[in-house]
């Protein structure tokens, strides 16, 4: 009986151990997978720049280029976004002007009838069209605050990252209203710019863009050296913060540098939490397995003195009667382990979910991350993870990667396996030390003259 | 033979030092049994625990068949016990979860002797003390205390050991086994010459002896 509630007991700390050693390696899993998928970039806008209303000053190429030499930044994206008025190109925005424009077109009209007068003739509001000068083109929209995805060429061809043509590839949409094709041309700063290709990003909104070449944008544009968003590529995603901060150190107050590690960081926080909790508590019930196998030997050495003494008289060498014990205290770990992994295993999951959804309710803080220039910043904005959960493409918010978080699969695998022969190792070796050197100690002569 | 000359062993208590074994000198040949008998705290159990090699003494040398052993480390007093000593118990001291047969294994095993006469000569030991057959196969809680006096004689002599060292072997005994204990004890000593020493504070059972040694207060002496 003795021996089946040390068995028992173990088994019931073996589970523990093994239910947080399951549920910590599916929040670890979780935790890596949602920090690979947030991606490796920092986008970087003037100061006080706000996209579709523009504002700040505008970087220089030679600032954004500095940036390079930064360590663990593998790549720089340049980008200027411009907005051409009716009256600088002979495009007409596919978007309708709304309400928005209605206000706007009605802006100056109406007012008070004279008796000799009338009132002002309302100016008619057109949505002005956005240019993207590039030396990225295939990235340029990827997860802009409107929605774009990555741009897809439906005809014709991209242009080079350093090309200085007059060249452009337009979204379908703004092809659409224009009826452009490959080899079209349109005006744009009282230049000819030939259509190359037509992209489609699966947004209206972001299909209605223009991108060009940067330096043929910033010669257009009068914006030579000048860029209004970069996307620094970092090497690794745990060197985000770092190159983060190192940014900003570098740029100061000229810039607002912006990453989705914050964010993440603060969306993980439940899961951290959870990871170790499951940590201690695995650590916990490995030593109380230990401890529980370790007082269980020492009763039964201490039972079995007499006996240790009787074989010591026999003849028996210390390694002899110390590995009688130390079969003793495996077959326990082992039947421990048996019993425990198997109910651990079942166990995991639902403890692994009842662990996230009571650190669930720690709602992150942050907010929505704005895109590079704003509400309709220019060139790369933010890039939304595109794992699991995140939904490719559409606005990053936490709260929608909070409740993802909370869905976590658990699963044995031979990691798993190892460590649980490790713990079991450990603990029969750690039971079996107190016994062997309990043993050592005991003398014959003393024991049988007790009798 | 065995010759022990000037043991000494002295315990340091809290109540001060206890002089368990002073001087004690004497010569036992091989077959021969010899009774030491005396009071309850004379020394007597102390005195077989140093010749066992259980406990080491202070002074003075313990010769058997020409090799010393008072001198022996940790692991030759270990072989000199599976090799040269068995021991008889007034408890028996049978391994509970072994049968008879496999606590005389057990003893054969300590000794090396071959792996594949083991088997043939544990059955042997059980046949001469009377507990071959289905008795062999049972544990110790369902034996007599006889019966488990019989199967710790079987395990003391399995190994042909030079020194039988008996305490109080029939102390837990009625009179009438413990008279057939002594008589097994003897014939065995005889059989393969071993030298047999028993402590005991019984006068029959000593005087079944080949000689008598009275131990008082740690000092021993012969009777005539």
């Amino acid at each position: 009986m003795r021996s089946i509630g040390v068995v028992v007991i173990l088994a019931v700390a073996i589970a523990l151990s093994i239910s947080m050693l399951i549920a910590r390696d599916a929040v670890t899993t979780k935790i890596n997978s949602v920090r690979a998928s947030t991606g490796t970039t920092i986008t970087v806008s003037p100061k006080g720049f706000f996209g579709f209303s523009g504002g700040g000053t505008p970087l220089t190429t030679a600032e954004v280029n500095d940036l390079l030499d930064l360590k663990n930044v593998t790549s720089v994206q340049e980008s200027l976004s411009e907005e051409l008025q009716s009256s600088q190109t002979s495009l007409k925005s596919p978007t309708p002007s709304g309400s928005l424009g209605g206000r706007f077109g009605n802006f100056g009209g109406g007012g008070s009838t004279g008796s000799t007068g009338s009132g002002g003739t309302g100016t008619t509001f057109t949505i002005p069209v956005r240019v993207i000068g590039t030396n990225s083109p295939g990235n340029a929209l990827v997860g802009g605050a409107n929605g774009g995805g990555t741009e897809k060429l439906t005809s014709g061809t991209s242009f080079s990252p350093t090309s200085k043509a007059n060249v452009a590839v337009v979204g379908a949409t703004l092809a659409s209203k224009n009826k452009l094709k490959v080899g079209s041309t349109f005006t744009a700063y009282g230049k000819t710019v030939t259509v190359v290709g037509i992209y489609n990003s699966g947004s209206t909104f972001a299909d209605s863009d223009v991108l060009m070449p940067l330096a043929s944008l910033q010669t257009l544009a009068s914006a030579t050296g000048q860029v209004t968003a970069a996307t620094v590529v970092v090497n690794n995603v745990n060197n985000v913060t770092s190159v983060t901060k190192a940014i900003s150190a570098k740029l100061g107050s000229k810039a607002d540098v912006t990453s989705t590690e914050a964010t993440t960081q603060a969306a993980l926080a439940p899961l951290n939490s959870v990871k170790t909790i499951s940590t201690y508590t695995l650590f916990g019930a490995v030593i109380g397995a230990a401890i529980i196998l370790l007082l269980s030997m020492l009763m039964i050495v201490r039972e079995r003195r007499r006996e240790v003494g009787v074989l010591k008289a026999l003849g028996a060498p210390n390694r002899s009667i110390i590995g009688q014990f130390i079969a003793e205290s495996t077959t326990f770990t082992v039947l421990g382990a048996i019993v425990g992994f198997i109910v651990g295993a079942a166990l995991s999951s639902p403890i692994a979910s009842a662990l996230v959804s009571s650190e669930g309710s720690t709602t992150p803080t942050s907010g929505f991350v704005r895109g590079a220039g704003g509400f309709r910043g220019g060139g790369s904005g933010f890039t939304p993870p595109s794992g699991t959960g995140f939904g490719g493409g559409s606005p990053f918010h936490p709260a929608s990667v909070s409740n993802t978080l909370t869905t976590l699969h658990t699963s044995v695998g031979w990691s798993t396996l190892t460590y649980a022969f490790v713990f079991a190792v450990v603990i029969a070796a750690l039971g079996s030390t107190v016994a062997a050197a309990t043993i050592v100690r005991i003398r014959p002569a003393e024991v049988l003259r007790s009798e | 033979m065995l010759k022990v000359d000037s043991l000494n062993k002295t315990f340091h208590t809290a109540a001060g030092e206890v002089h368990a074994v002073r001087d004690v000198s004497f010569n036992a040949d091989n077959g021969e049994m010899v009774a030491i008998i005396g009071a309850s705290g004379s020394g007597k159990s102390t005195l077989l625990a140093l010749l066992g090699l259980l406990d080491a003494p202070d002074k003075g040398s313990i010769d058997l068949d020409g090799v010393e052993l008072a001198n022996l480390d940790a692991s030759g007093r270990t072989k000199y016990r599976s090799h040269q000593v068995g021991f008889v118990f007034q408890q028996f001291n049978l391994i509970p979860n072994l049968s008879a047969r496999e606590n005389v294994l057990l003893a054969l095993e300590y000794s090396h002797w071959p792996k594949a006469d083991r088997a043939r000569r544990a059955d042997e030991m059980l046949a001469l003390v009377g507990l071959d057959g289905e008795k062999s196969q049972r544990r110790p809680a369902r034996l007599s205390g006889g019966e488990q006096q019989r199967v710790a004689i079987a395990r003391a002599f399995a190994a042909q050991p030079q020194l039988i060292l008996a305490d109080e072997p029939t102390g837990s005994l009625d009179k009438s086994t413990g008279q057939k204990i002594v008589e097994l004890l003897r014939s065995a000593a005889s059989a393969q010459g071993a030298t047999v020493l028993v402590v005991t504070h019984d006068e029959k059972v000593a005087s079944q002896a080949d000689r008598r040694l009275e131990i008082d207060d740690g000092v021993l002496a012969e009777i005539a």
